[in-house]
């Protein structure tokens, strides 16, 4: 089991969370085609790399953003959505 | 013949405790301490197993879990390993995986006819003609596995626990303790491990025959017994590593999750056996086997023995045997530069004499194979791999040592993905790049020199001292020099064969050969192909000499063949260890116990156990749910809704957020109104509904299903984190029970516990009043899922109770009586209101349920609105509607999920149906094809028995009501 | 003992020859360039040469040969899906599976032992009884149970799961087989390489060239390769693919574990499934438990192990199994799946012209692996696919005509 820094509560087991997906950047709904559409919210980024995700601590009911490697599974950095100033650095 | 010695100084068994057991039904006797091999091989007993495929007589290989040739059952376990499971009085012991006992296995026969069992042959035959597939795979299947499950053996769960600590040793021989010892005096928490029952790794049998060993463990075992900062745990295995330091420490008592912020693996290494033929005979056992037989449990290995090296490790082991009191017949050096090993010239002066360049060609077996008679041996060309058979001679011996080299204990290692490199002066794999926080020290890390390994452990200690942020002094270790402690090559051709390789899986050199030649010549291919390491024991005695052997097929160096994947666990590890306690977590309602006095038959919801149906005597499940129904539409019923889910969103963008969130329209929504609320997916897939409530002008009041309320609300609260609008979200499930009371008499019974207006004209359907009943502050709802005339009233859960029986109380003149989900679900039927999940799939739009009238597309935006623009444009495939089956219907009902068929094809399905007592018919919920939906529309449904069963498109609500229908 | 194996005994070499040649380098182009040398790329080369005469093709594996998911797979072979078009597919690739040792003439320990799918619920006994008559409706041998028969076939298991999960009924597969993996693998390659397709091991491609919307060539750790036609079979490394042509699918990376038992006789015959339980489980011809458990929650391109996963898996057996409490686990392992949203593959042709993938197959691929290799031949050779996997297309999302299948996939490899 990993550990996970939720930006709330701190470093907490991974049995923790919960994954939200990836984070994507919407088209806007009102000029974007459908094929557009349908892309934004059936497709994926799923290449390996660094990625931004949702997160959620469920205890708490926090839902906050990790940027993490997903071939390597470690994490960059989490932060509440909106908030990216306020950053944890992951802990070793 | 007892080969049980005198008492040796710090050996593991107790002589004052003598134990009775029986193995293949005669008895032995024992000491506490021993393991069921040193107890046998004490009273003389060398066939102690068969192996898994030849059947062949096998004793004690590596005495140290490194093999499964002792695999045995006490009629209560499966596969007890005999080299480390301590023999108990009383025991009844017989060898897994014979036919007629150890001795006299019937399937022994399969050792003589191995010519035709080639590599891989199971994969060449059998399968022709196709037919008779099933009668050869009978016959194989027959012969697979070791021991016999034991259907009684009694559910056993092991405790687990959590540990913490700075820094993990694994491994308590000289190394790891002087690195426990190192970082222990920093201030650090030390956790030692060791699988041995007691520690001390190779001091506690490898001494060369002086006590100088047994001094060193002393002296390092009490400086650790005095430092309060170490927590030494022996028979204690670590089975794995996994992300940031999590290993899960094995003992027989349980699993302990040990969480180490720094990790020093000093594991040893594991001795690797020569490879010439007969080398798996009772009575030819690693060096270090038959040491530890000696300084551990007091037993000689043999009375004549040889031992047959390729190191220098073989000459102490000499020296050991002869301290035991072993006649030595010779000493067989593989390497032609051998009797300049430092102890040769003391062994020669104690009369042995050694062969340099020669190689044991053959073991010779005694009869049946049950024990060794002699060794063939002959000059050896190393260069060329070649035995020069020409002068070769026998010698009489009744048993062989053999020493070729190690393996490194780098399982861990390896799972925490250190990158490994093959070190020539030590002709083994060291670690090369190790992660973050893993060290390395001792054996596993190349370093074989007693001195050294105490400085590497020093030096490993110092490392994970300043890895957490402390200073530490420089520590140099001098690297290996000199011979190397394993040969490169320690393999001697026979044409014959039966040169064993993996023991677990009898694979002999030629098996590799052949699979080469078949093009299995990758390491992962031949380890696939061959079987090779994937024994129970999983290559930790097979591993390195198949690399080589590969290796040599291919005119490779070892390094570019690598390395199969190291994967848990180190050893293998027992399912009531692993699983530990289920946790099935379930919540009651504050009213179970009510329900469960008035004989509720429960159902799990999600995570919730609700009441299913009241069953009484004499009446079948489904009369009972009639009832219960009927009560409802003639008088009243009261169900127990507290499972549902309960969100407040407050503030003043609480009718925006829903705007948003839901498909309708709640900006307009005035306090006291509610609304039914759908909510779709970015897909445009309907996800569940529910019903929003206002009750101020920055309160709404939300309830939904129950098994999906806590991932709504977690949406709910993902989705205001992106839209930051000004809200709060409260969820408020376990804070409030809810009761409703549905059916014409609901009016009345609730009138008289509150002051409320009930009038229809005061509190129509579809809306909220917050008043006092039975003195409980409440909210009340008028709701129509099951019935126009329902009061859904919220109260806080700890007054559910109270409200309950006053509510039964003044429902007694009317009849009013429980009623359960089953009722519930046909109630709702009744009135055609179809269920998120039950009537819908993971792929359902809204419109497929006729649900348009919910969805308000010219709002500015809501979730999965852009979506539906998509979809809305497609041709409908399927459409839910509502049918009756004809009057007084007899034939095979129908059952949900079975399918509409249209014109031969799958045209839907069912997926409510039910009869109802009060419309006299079977009355449901189906799929059809669009052009079908109209009421009047005749469609088929197949029942399980293939009939069709011809259905009618109904208008719903399926009975009058006021609003007509 | 069957005649075959006295040529073993009688002959003093090997009588046996190398399964596929020991391919270094390859040419400068070929007709057809299969990335992914596991079962599905080794058997769309198979079929290709056989079935279309196309025989110009090269196997790229980036490792060796059934490395990947073939290797890793719990080798369950059924086809008890949820939606016609799935039922139709996969008892396709049954009926190829059942005719298959003697096809390739390498013994493929298929071994037809029934499959149970156990419901503890009463909304998964729905779900049993909509599988179950569409597979009737198709064809295909399924059907409910009760808890009597589900005993019968295996009076081992606790029908109440100690008490926490009653085992209301069962949806049984009579066709439901296991088979051995890598000979699967190897089967198919030694067939490819018999009609003159060259596999490549250690071979890795770095690139695809892509010229005007149309494949040109594939760049390779040994060189430029040349080709019209690119066939992407590659499971967990999907995404990577698509990325060198620029092509976003839905598909994420999951890891999915699994592990064995010791070697014990056998005594499981049938293969047992439970969704709520979340395990899977069947007896190998060697004796080992085989069991497996739902996707890793999260996306990760690994196969390493967790400890979750055996902890959570194993006290579910112990549930089923009470009796196996020291019973050890020898060995846990993982491999990538790759997901798609409506547990369907995504299998055809592409926007690339000349770009053609057969994936998403999450954990449900080793079923499928002759079939997939037949109809992907078939696109490749006709630029067209067979209607056989037209629901299976990756314009389907954009459509939104999504291929349900996750009521038959989740837990139910």
């Amino acid at each position: 089991m990993k550990l996970l820094t939720c930006p709330v509560n701190g470093t907490r087991p991974l049995s923790e969370f919960i994954f939200g997906g990836e984070w994507r950047d919407a088209p806007d709904q009102n000029t974007c085609t459908d094929a557009q559409w349908a892309a934004y919210v059936h497709n994926r980024h799923g290449a390996p790399g660094d990625k931004k995700e949702w997160w959620y601590h469920s205890p708490s009911g926090t839902w906050f953003i990790a940027e993490r490697n997903t071939l390597t599974d470690k994490v960059a950095r989490t932060y509440l959505c909106g908030k990216q100033s306020v950053v944890q650095e992951e802990s070793k | 013949m007892s080969m049980r010695m005198p008492k040796q100084t710090g050996e593991w068994v107790n002589r004052t405790k003598a134990i009775k057991f029986t193995f293949e039904g005669e008895e032995y006797s024992a000491f506490e301490g021993d393991t069921i091999s040193s107890a046998l091989w004490a009273a003389g007993q060398q066939v102690l197993g068969r192996s898994f495929k030849y059947h062949r007589p096998r004793g004690v290989l590596s005495f140290a879990n490194h093999d499964v040739n002792v695999m045995l059952t006490d009629g209560q376990d499966t596969n007890m390993r005999g080299d480390v499971v301590e023999v108990q009085d009383g025991m009844q012991l017989q060898v897994v995986n014979t036919d007629g006992g150890v001795k006299k296995d019937r399937n022994s026969y399969i050792d003589s006819i191995s010519p035709i069992l080639p590599v891989g042959f199971y994969y060449k035959a059998f399968h022709t003609p196709r037919r008779l597939f099933p009668f050869w795979e009978n016959i194989i299947r027959k012969a697979a596995g070791l021991g016999i499950t034991n259907f009684n053996y009694p559910r056993i769960l092991k405790r687990k626990r959590n540990d913490y600590c700075d820094v993990l040793v694994i491994g308590a021989g000289p190394s790891g303790l002087t690195a426990a010892l190192v970082a222990a005096q920093a201030g650090l928490e030390v956790i030692v491990v060791d699988e041995n029952r007691r520690a001390g790794g190779s001091l506690t049998y490898d001494r060369a025959g002086t006590e100088e060993a047994r001094t060193q463990l002393e002296e390092l075992l009490v400086k650790v017994a005095n430092d309060g900062n170490i927590s030494l745990r022996t028979g204690a295995y670590a089975a794995g590593y996994y992300a940031d330091h999590l290993i899960p420490i094995v003992e027989a008592g349980g699993i302990t999750k040990i969480r180490a912020r720094s990790v020093i693996v000093a594991s040893g290494a594991f001795e690797q056996p020569p490879v010439f033929r007969y080398n798996d005979l009772p009575g030819v056992m690693l060096g270090s086997a038959a040491q530890r037989m000696i300084y551990r449990y007091g037993v000689k290995p043999f009375n004549n023995g040889l031992v047959f090296t390729a190191n220098d490790y073989g000459y102490r082991v000499a020296l050991d045997l002869l301290d035991a009191g072993v006649k030595l017949v010779a000493v067989v050096d593989l390497r032609a530069e051998g009797k300049g090993a430092p102890l040769a010239a003391e062994l020669a002066h104690r009369g042995v004499k050694i062969y340099a360049g020669y190689c044991v060609y053959e073991a010779l077996a005694t009869p049946k194979k049950f024990g060794v008679r002699g060794a063939v041996i002959c000059s050896y060309d190393e260069k060329e791999n070649v035995a020069l058979t020409d002068n070769a001679i026998t010698i009489e011996c009744d048993g062989i040592a053999m020493c070729a080299g190690w393996a490194p204990a780098a399982a861990l290692l390896y799972q925490a993905g250190t990158g490994m490199r093959y070190e020539s002066a030590v002709q083994q794999f060291v670690p090369e790049k190790l992660p973050v926080g893993m060290f390395a020290a001792g054996k596993v890390n190349g370093i074989f020199d007693f001195e050294q390994r105490m400085f590497d452990g020093a030096r490993a200690g110092a490392d994970a001292i300043k890895y957490l942020g402390l200073e530490a002094p420089q520590v140099s270790v001098t690297q290996h020099s000199g011979v190397s402690p394993s040969h490169a090559y320690p393999v001697v051709p026979h044409p014959k064969g039966k040169n064993f390789v993996d023991f677990d899986e009898d694979i002999q050199v030629k098996d590799f050969v052949n699979a080469a030649q078949e093009g299995f010549d990758n390491i992962e291919l031949m380890k696939r192909f061959t079987t090779v390491g994937m024994g129970p024991s999983q290559g930790k005695h097979s591993n390195m000499n198949a690399i080589r052997i590969l290796a040599r097929i291919r005119g490779l160096p070892v390094e570019k063949i690598g390395t199969t994947t190291s994967r848990p666990f180190f050893h293998p590890t027992p399912i009531g260890h692993l699983g530990g306690r289920g946790f099935h977590p379930h919540r009651f309602t504050a009213l179970h116990g009510w329900h469960e006095d008035a004989g509720a038959v429960f159902v799990d919801v999600g995570a919730w156990t609700r009441a299913a149906y009241y069953s009484k005597p004499g009446l079948s499940k489904q009369d009972a749910v009639q009832e219960e129904a009927m009560a409802v539409r003639r008088n009243a019923g009261i169900i127990d809704s507290s499972s549902f889910g309960k969100i407040e969103v407050h503030g003043a963008d609480a009718a925006l957020f829903l705007e948003r969130f839901f498909a309708g329209g709640f900006v307009s929504q005035q306090v006291g109104e509610s609304r039914y609320a759908l909510m779709i997916d970015d897909t445009g897939v309907l996800v569940d509904d529910g019903i929003a409530s206002r009750l101020a002008p920055d309160l709404f009041y939300l309830s939904v299903g129950t098994s999906n309320a806590a991932a709504i609300y977690r949406e709910m609260q993902r989705s205001q984190q992106q839209w930051q609008l000004d809200i709060a979200l409260v969820n408020v499930t376990g804070a409030y029970g809810t009761i409703n009371v549905a059916g014409p008499a609901a009016r009345e019974i609730v009138s008289g516990l509150t002051s409320l207006d009930l009038s229809e004209s005061a509190f129509p359907l579809g809306s909220i009043r917050e008043a006092e009943v039975a003195g409980v502050p409440a909210r009340v709802l008028r709701v129509g899922f099951v019935s126009e005339q329902t009061y859904e009233i919220h109260i806080p859960a700890a007054s559910s109770q109270h409200v309950w029986n006053a509510l039964l109380t003044a429902g007694k003149p009317h009849q009013l009586r429980p009623y359960g989900t089953e009722a519930q679900r046909l109630l709702r039927l009744e009135m055609g209101n179809h269920m998120p999940g039950v009537d819908t799939d993971g792929l359902t739009n809204p419109y497929e349920v006729g649900a348009e009238w919910a969805i308000k597309m010219d709002k500015p935006f809501f979730t999965g609105q852009r979506s539906l623009v998509i979809v809305a444009k497609r041709p409908l495939k399927k459409r839910l509607v509502a049918f009756m089956l004809g009057e007084g219907f007899k034939g095979e009902m129908p059952q949900e999920c079975n399918l509409v068929i249209d014109s031969g094809e799958i045209g839907g399905r069912v997926t409510s149906i039910s009869y109802s007592k009060s419309i006299g018919r079977v009355i449901g919920l189906a799929y059809v094809n669009p052009l079908k939906k109209s009421p009047g529309s005749e469609f088929q449904i197949r029942t399980d028995n293939g009939s069709l069963v011809s259905a009618v498109v109904t208008k719903t609500p399926f009975f009058k009501t006021q609003k007509g229908g | 003992m069957p005649l075959r194996l006295l040529k073993f005994a009688l002959t003093k070499g090997h009588p046996a020859p190398r399964f596929f040649r020991a391919c270094e380098t390859p040419k400068k182009s070929y007709d057809v360039v299969i990335i992914g040398g596991g079962g599905h790329g080794l058997a769309a080369a198979y079929y290709l040469a056989k079935d279309h005469g196309i025989t110009n093709v090269a196997v790229l594996e980036r490792g060796y040969i059934g490395g990947g998911n073939t290797g890793r797979n719990t080798t369950i072979v059924r086809s008890n899906y949820l939606t016609p078009e799935g039922v139709n597919f996969y008892d396709a690739s049954v009926k190829i599976y059942e005719g298959l040792s003697e096809e390739l003439d390498l013994n493929l320990f298929y071994s037809t032992r029934g499959h149970f799918t156990l419901a503890h619920t009463e909304s998964a006994m729905r779900t049993m009884r909509w599988r179950a008559e569409v597979n009737k409706h198709v064809g295909v041998d399924s059907r409910v149970v009760g808890p009597d028969e589900i005993a019968k076939a295996c009076p081992q298991l606790d029908m109440s799961c100690s008490g926490k999960a009653p085992i209301l009924g069962a949806l049984y597969h009579s066709p439901g087989s296991v088979a051995r993996h890598d000979g699967v693998a190897w089967g198919y390659a030694r067939g490819a390489d018999r009609h003159g397709v060259e596999i490549f091991q250690n071979t890795e491609v770095l690139g695809i060239d892509v010229q005007g919307g149309k494949v040109a060539g594939v760049k390779t750790n040994k060189g430029y390769i040349a080709t019209t036609k690119v066939l992407s079979a590659v499971a967990g490394f999907t995404p990577r693919v698509t990325e060198m042509v620029g092509l976003e699918t839905p598909i994420v990376i999951h890891p999915l574990q699994a592990c064995v038992s010791e070697p014990v006789k056998p005594w499981l015959d049938t293969i047992l499934v439970s969704g709520s339980l979340h395990v899977y489980l069947s007896q190998s011809s060697r004796g080992e438990l085989v069991m497996g458990s739902s996707l890793d929650p999260y996306e990760v391109h690994s196969t390493r192990s967790s400890l979750d996963f055996v902890e959570g898996l194993t006290s579910h057996m112990l549930d089923m199994f009470p009796f196996l409490s020291n019973i050890k686990i020898v060995r846990q392992w993982g491999g990538m799946a790759d997901m798609t949203p409506d547990f369907a593959p995504i299998m055809g042709k592409t926007p690339i012209e000349g770009f053609y993938l057969d994936a998403g197959w999450g954990t449900w691929g080793f079923k499928a692996t002759p079939i997939s290799g037949k109809t992907m031949a078939e696109t490749i050779a006709n630029d067209r696919a067979p209607d056989l996997i037209h629901s299976f297309r990756l314009s389907r999302f954009e459509d939104y005509e999504l291929t349900g299948e996750k009521g038959a996939a989740s837990v139910g490899h």
